[in-house]
């Protein structure tokens, strides 16, 4: 078998192999290349936000954190230092003791007093490597005047919306999906019309009456008013109500010769076995909770200490237009979660979704 | 205390304390059995319905909350939308406000004339001119959003190393919420942001490269080597041309007239042999597809063009770009830079999605099909046209129901990203509906109100539309 031969054939016998083509090339390059638009925007926010602020501010588009190295020097209190080199190439550690100008006046951070005037175009900023912690640190432990990011609360709002709200979803379209899958009772198909239909009424065409609705039932400003309003999703009914189908008769029909009430079967027998359905609603619910923006902006904001994550970040974001580092390390901060779950998860997450098929 | 934390309150005594009492006068529990207990105890209506109403009473039991989250909570604010829209004023208390009539429609429709926005009342504009963007967003984001979703999970079903990895990155997107997605975006996309630097860099670099003496000859020798590689290769099959040996050369065909551009000599301008090249591509891409008997005499008449085209081709002047000066991407008007980045943001976060629902579909196709077609020795390219997108075709359906109505409802991405601007370029009409109720001092509830229920007709009009062609596709 020639070298070629051998490098590019595919998987399988070798009698039976395929060799790679240049559909195959063409189908690496559209994955690599899709790959890369996805992962370099979100790896760039992540390495710039453990820049210092002011290669933050500054726009460096290197790599790595670069920080100019400050020193303590004698009488002069803390320094940015340069590295001054003369003409005959030897490097000396400055730092500037007067406005920068043509000629500035530094002085070596060893010797303060000995002030000589060097030209701008010989000094370079003397630089080290170094991770901007007070980036992530400040904001959450509320340091340097950063109050306005409450991160623990936020998380918390945020938590407590996705995990009520999914424990919510589970248990009442379970409950209505078992009722549509394994009883025969007057008005089946209507009710299942209806939930049809309430797949046809998109949310953000109801956003003001649906306003009115929470405002008159006291929840408006809490996080039940995020809760509640979307607990019951069309979606999830269907996707458990086809799960269930296939779950046999027989063995509702073996419990209740045991004398177990409808309740009992439904959450001994019927709950377990649709185990693998309820999970891809659990993932999906998450999803759409953690990442719902539209309707908590309307109903939390006026509240600073009901917000959810993605609510404070935006307000954050909306003060501070030029603090470009706590935004850059906040995103970071609260795309990690969600990112820790999905690594945990990705495979289950993917191929659920893809069997399930529907939104 | 409101009424309805009043309600709670009695509802939550009679569950507990009343299901508490009822369940352990009838059934015995063991110190173990607490969670039994407490799931019994969430299930008690249930359990209180199978007792009054034996067994016909259950799903009614079962469905009851479900029912009433749906009932109140999108039912009924469809309902109350109407209502709510012919009604005026700014009070919050549904029965404060007065009667209107139709006054907040015939502000939107109040117009001078109906192809102008800006003829209309303030709100009338407003409404118009969001709901213009949208349709504009709408029919551009729906096809890229589909074929590249498409084209995605195609290649993903493929016979790749480590298929999962591509799938999972292809999803991640899917799992950022719109708030970090914005701001990721802005970084990047800043004035001074990384991708101004990368494209000034590539640019100078670029120009420096072709300034350099003997860069003309160069370049016309490596893309003379490139074509001549590529369209040997694509004629290089028996029986029919090689479809995708046939598209890299396509491709270079399409940089070399672009850049030769025959169109200029007649006067038109520049971008015009752009689309005439796009569509002769298309047309012998089309052709050696459908395995046209003459097929390999196009690629070789393509080929002869090319050549003459490649020799008319000033390299240096070609990639001489000048000083890049750094574009602010989602600030500068009249240039849609702002609507192509929400385009494509809009696409980058959501395709993984519908890429996955496509590849259910996909793998729902029977392998013995393509085995068969294959016995038959039938072309990649037929098979895809002759087996996959029929099968595909409900799901595509599906997919593009689905993602016509979620982009019709953009709102984070643009608020977040341009804030509907710069001046009203990116104005999506749900940003009109939820600034006209929710921001300012005085909101004006009934016309927003209106303004949705028109955004309802127009999506139940296009689901419907959607729905009945495709229908009559399939029927074919």
């Amino acid at each position: 078998m020639g070298i070629a031969t051998f490098l590019t054939r595919t998987r399988g016998s070798a009698d039976k192999a395929e060799r790679i083509g240049a559909a195959d090339v063409m189908a690496y390059c559209y994955l690599a290349l899709g790959v890369f638009i996805i992962l370099v925007p979100v790896l760039w926010t992540f390495f710039s936000s453990v820049k210092p602020e002011r290669a933050v501010d500054s726009f460096d588009t290197r790599l790595l954190p670069y920080a100019q190295v400050e020193t303590d020097v004698p009488g002069e209190g803390d320094k940015t230092t340069w590295i001054y080199t003369d003409d005959n190439g030897n490097e000396t550690v400055v730092f500037k003791a007067g406005p920068t100008r043509k000629e500035t006046d530094v002085a070596p951070i060893d010797d303060p007093t000995n002030v000589f005037k060097v030209p701008r175009t010989q000094l370079a900023p003397n630089e080290e490597i170094r991770i901007a912690t007070e980036n992530y640190l400040d904001p959450i432990l509320k340091r340097n005047g950063q109050t306005n990011f409450t991160f623990f609360t936020y998380l918390f709002n945020s938590v407590f919306v996705t995990v009520m709200a999914t424990l919510i979803t589970l248990l009442i379209n379970a409950m209505a999906a078992f009722a549509l899958s394994k009883y025969r009772f007057r008005g089946r198909l209507t009710f299942t019309i209806l939930i049809v239909a309430t797949l046809l009424i998109p949310s953000s065409i109801i956003l003001v009456s649906l306003f009115f609705v929470v405002w008159s039932f006291g929840i408006f400003g809490s996080l039940w008013g995020v809760i509640i309003p979307a607990a019951a999703t069309p979606t999830g009914v269907f996707l458990l109500r086809q799960y269930m189908l296939t779950i046999p008769d027989e063995l509702l029909e073996a419990a209740r010769m045991d004398a177990a009430s409808e309740w009992r079967i439904f959450w001994r027998i019927v709950l377990p076995l649709s185990l693998p359905a309820l999970s891809v609603l659990a993932i999906l619910s998450v999803i759409w909770r953690w990442n719902d923006f539209l309707w908590p902006l309307i109903v939390l904001i006026s509240d600073p200490s009901a917000h959810t994550l993605q609510i404070g970040l935006t307000t954050f974001s909306g003060e501070f237009d030029s603090d470009f580092h706590y935004i850059l390390a906040m995103t970071v901060v609260s795309l990690i979660p969600i990112t820790l779950v999905f690594v945990w998860l990705q495979r289950f997450i993917t191929t659920g979704i893809a069997t399930s098929g529907l939104k | 205390m409101s009424i309805a934390a009043l309600a709670s309150l009695i509802i939550g005594i009679l569950w507990i304390g009343g299901g508490t009492w009822w369940l352990l006068a009838r059934r015995q529990y063991r110190l173990a059995q607490i969670p039994n207990f407490a799931m019994d105890l969430i299930g008690f209506p249930v359990e209180l319905a199978q007792s009054l109403f034996g067994r016909r009473g259950v799903p009614y039991a079962l469905l009851l909350p479900n029912m009433l989250i749906f009932g109140f909570f999108t039912f009924l604010p469809m309902i109350l939308n109407f209502y709510v829209s012919f009604t005026g004023g700014s009070s919050i208390a549904l029965f404060d406000r007065p009667w209107v009539g139709g006054a907040n429609y015939g502000a939107i429709f109040e117009c001078e004339s109906y192809f102008d926005p800006r003829t209309c009342s303030n709100e009338g504009f407003s409404f118009w001119k969001g709901m213009g963007n949208t349709l504009i967003f709408v029919a551009v984001q729906v096809p890229i959003l589909c074929v590249a979703a498409l084209a995605t999970a195609l290649v993903v079903n493929k016979n790749i190393v480590g298929r999962g990895f591509w799938r999972a990155m292809f999803f991640y997107p899917v799992m950022l919420s719109p708030v970090v997605i914005a701001n990721i975006w802005n970084w990047v996309l800043h004035r001074k942001g990384i991708l101004n630097e990368t494209l000034g860099n590539a640019s100078d670099g670029i120009t420096a490269l072709a300034g350099m003496t003997g860069f003309d000859i160069a370049a016309t020798v490596t893309f003379g080597i490139l074509l001549m590689l590529a369209s040997e290769r694509a004629i290089r099959a028996n029986a029919d041309p090689s479809l995708p040996w046939t598209a890299v050369f396509a491709a270079l065909f399409l940089a070399v007239f672009s850049w030769a551009s025959p169109l200029r000599m007649v006067g038109f301008e520049a971008l015009s042999s752009f689309w005439l090249g796009l569509v002769l591509v298309a047309g012998l891409l089309w052709f050696v597809a459908t395995g046209h008997p003459r097929a390999r005499w196009a690629i070789i008449g393509f080929g002869i063009l090319s050549i003459v085209l490649l020799l008319s081709i000033q390299f240096d002047s070609v990639f001489d770009f000048g000083r890049f000066r750094p574009i602010n991407w989602l600030v500068t008007p009249n240039t849609n830079w702002p609507f192509f980045w929400l385009v494509f943001v809009f696409c980058w976060s959501h395709m993984g999605f519908y890429m996955l629902i496509l590849l259910a579909g996909l793998q729902a196709i029977p392998r013995d099909l393509y085995e068969a077609a294959k016995m038959d020795a039938t072309k990649p390219a037929r098979a895809f046209y002759r087996i996959t997108l029929p099968l595909v075709m409900p799901t595509l359906t599906v997919v593009l129901v689905l993602s016509l109505i979620r982009s019709f409802q953009i709102f984070d991405e643009v608020w977040l990203l341009t804030g509907g601007g710069p001046g009203r370029e990116t104005f999506m009409i749900v940003q009109h509906i939820y600034e006209t109720a929710f921001t300012g001092d005085n909101p004006a509830y009934g016309e927003a109100a209106a303004g949705s229920v028109l955004m309802a007709v127009v999506i139940a009009i296009f689901t419907f539309f959607q729905l009945f062609i495709t229908r009559r596709q399939s029927e074919l």
